[in-house]
């Protein structure tokens, strides 16, 4: 008769424990390979990328739904300069594909031609905002920026199609100015500062004050936003005032608006809405011969950007200068067909 | 320190108006009602329980329950009832002399005085009345329910949403009371109060035309302006129309601000600008402490030029 091997608990806990401490001996002795030169062994590769996608398709189900009309033209423009200074040195672009440094990097980051065939919307935007763990691949600056995080994804749908001509367009600007401040600033706002048809906000014409202390806002990080908070890192005060001093002194939003109007956004504008508690915009942001320079000028601002900034201090997720909390106070009172109505009426939209 | 809640601006055992009085002798007349019979059950159960050796007939033990368990309580209750309804028909005390309506909003009180010619005459946060006449008060609020009381003055009224409610207030003698919201109405109910000043008759209506007058100042009301205090609150005259917070027209005539929170001097009305959430949780106004402090400065001069 054979001996009979028998499992019992016992024997099957001492066999685990045996199992982790060999685990444990291999990694303690630094026999892994961590070294990005040599790569993964296919079953290795395998197996995490089949884990991350996983874990992106359960998650992307935290994410909001997107809009029906995601893939606008100001979403994709609005991304393009961002791109190109912080995912196309991984990721390449159609200027650039396959950046050689990227090649060296395990695991290697993909080419972002087919994201938009391999990932659905939500998974796209789970990635963007949060990032992947142990690839090198950092999560959005303010998580917070559901509007950013679509303009991005927006860009990824429109990526694929993107001959370089157009890519070099929107991600440069259309000149790029001899001066390496204004340089990065040009690049999206122009120097100008104009809206360019609603994919940025008109920063021309705003008063030195506010505009210094939303660039200050953006460096410290307490106006949340992927885009600026990137943007302005790294300079110095010196910087974020001639940046300041050169927007204020083009032309742009003003504080004059038509009194004549008989819109309802005009009437919230002028008289405000007290039934609601929420004051006429007029009170602070009018013209007046000595208006607080710390209130933003909105006549002329492009109608998309005041809605998105108003639901944004609605939330509570808009910073910026010393009376942002005024604004998140007035804006949680004011109800969503009156934002659209009051962004309409200061953008001068008929 | 025992009888320290007993007098002061703010005591309903220091009563300073008819209805107030009323309550006051009620409460006194329940009090020694109500020692004398705890006197005499006490006392019953110590006799029964020491002195009386004896059991008592059966007869005479139904008789103790049949006047004291039936007849006596009766008579007792009955008397208070009646000396109790006495006191209603006070609530309509006829055609008053005075109307003025209170409204109640998170956290401050909106103050209309019907001045003599009809005209309404737009204040906050202090009430003022002349002594030895019936003013009615008319009670509503915007938002929540809220509870009007001067307890030196008369008893509490409710404020309640789309209803309006009445209340006739027949203040006797002269000086400065305080009345509060005693309806918990949010974070800041604690800081929802108003100084009440019963003035001579002949003091209070000077008081009234000058109140019902546009504001005097000649101090700058640039920093006011730029700033946007306007957009919430008026100043009648000037170009600061706002109808969502206090009406600031005689502000410096008040005795305190914030809805009876802090004395009306010049470091607090500062500090009130600067500090408004602080001071008061939940406010619908925003803190204005990122002001420069020139600008602090000639916000709070001009608002203690309001005369």
């Amino acid at each position: 008769m054979r001996p009979v091997f028998r499992v019992t608990p016992r024997r099957a806990l001492t066999a685990l424990a045996g199992i982790a401490a060999l685990g444990l001996l291999v990694a303690w002795s630094g026999i892994i390979n961590i070294g990005a030169s040599s790569g993964h062994w296919r079953i290795t590769s395998w197996a995490l990328h089949w884990a991350m996608q996983n874990s992106v398709r359960t998650y992307a189900l935290f994410e909001p739904k997107p809009p029906t009309d995601l893939d606008t033209e100001d979403r994709i423009r609005r991304a393009a300069g961002h791109f190109e200074t912080s995912c196309a040195f991984c990721h390449g672009s159609p200027l650039h594909d396959q950046p050689r440094l990227a090649a060296h990097m395990t695991p290697m980051p993909p080419g972002l031609e087919d994201a938009a065939r391999k990932w659905r919307p939500r998974e796209l935007a789970h990635i963007v905002r949060h990032g992947v763990k142990y690839t090198g691949m950092p999560s959005w600056l303010a998580l917070q920026r559901d509007d950013e995080v679509l303009a991005m994804v927006a860009f990824l749908h429109a990526l694929s199609q993107m001959p370089p001509e157009r890519y070099r367009g929107i991600a440069f600007g259309p000149t790029v100015p001899e001066d390496p401040v204004l340089e990065g600033c040009a690049r999206c706002h122009g120097m100008d500062g104009a809206s360019k048809d609603g994919a940025f906000p008109v920063i021309g014409g705003q008063s030195e004050a506010y505009l210094l202390a939303t660039l200050r806002a953006f460096n410290n990080a307490t106006r949340p936003s992927g885009f600026m908070q990137f943007a302005v890192d790294g300079l110095s005060d010196g910087d974020l005032e001639r940046m300041a001093r050169h927007y204020a002194a083009q032309a742009g939003v003003s504080e004059t608006v038509r009194h004549d109007d008989m819109s309802r956004g005009a009437r919230i504008a002028l008289r405000g809405l007290p039934e609601a508690d929420v004051p006429a915009c007029e009170s602070c942001h009018g013209a007046s011969s000595r208006r607080n320079p710390g209130y933003p000028r909105l006549a002329g601002q492009d109608a998309g950007y005041l809605a998105g900034q108003l639901r944004l201090f609605k939330q509570g997720h808009r910073g910026g200068t010393g009376y942002a909390h005024v604004m998140q106070k007035i804006a949680g009172r004011l109800p969503d067909d009156a934002i659209d109505a009051v962004a309409h009426f200061y953008a001068g939209d008929p | 320190m025992l009888l320290g809640a007993c007098s002061g601006p703010q005591s309903a055992l220091d009563p300073a108006g008819r209805e107030a009085s009323e309550v006051a002798l009620l409460f006194w007349v329940m009090l020694v009602g109500a020692a004398i019979i705890w006197l005499v059950v006490i006392g019953a159960a110590m006799f029964g329980g020491k002195w009386q050796k004896q059991p008592l007939s059966e007869r005479a033990g139904l008789r103790i329950v049949l006047y004291g368990g039936a007849v006596i309580p009766t008579i007792v209750l009955a008397a208070l009832l009646v000396f109790g309804l006495r006191l209603m028909p006070m609530l309509r005390a006829g055609e008053p002399e005075l109307r003025i309506t209170m409204s109640g909003e998170q956290y401050w009180w909106r103050v209309t005085y019907a001045a003599p010619d009809g005209s309404k005459v737009e204040s906050a946060n202090e009430l003022r009345l002349p002594a030895g006449r019936a003013a009615e008060i008319t009670l509503d609020s915007v938002d929540v329910i809220h509870s009007f009381w001067i307890p030196s003055l008369a008893g509490k009224m409710d404020m309640i949403p789309g209803r309006t409610n009445r209340l006739v207030l027949h203040p006797e003698r002269t000086g400065i009371y305080r009345g509060v919201c005693a309806e918990f109405c949010g974070r800041s109910h604690a800081f929802m109060a108003f100084p009440v000043v019963v003035m001579e008759p002949a003091a209070f209506e000077a008081w009234l035309a000058r109140e019902a007058a546009p504001a005097l100042s000649k101090a700058d009301n640039g920093a006011f302006l730029a700033n946007g205090c306007g957009g919430c609150h008026t100043v009648r005259g000037t170009q600061a129309t706002g109808s969502i917070g206090p009406d600031l027209t005689h502000f410096a005539d008040r005795q305190s601000i914030g809805a009876g929170i802090l004395p009306n001097t010049p470091d607090n009305r500062r500090r009130f600008i600067a500090e408004t959430e602080t001071l008061k949780p939940g406010v619908r106004m925003p803190s204005f402490g990122a002001l420069p402090p020139a600008e602090l400065g000639a916000i709070a001069a001009y608002l203690g030029s309001l005369e």
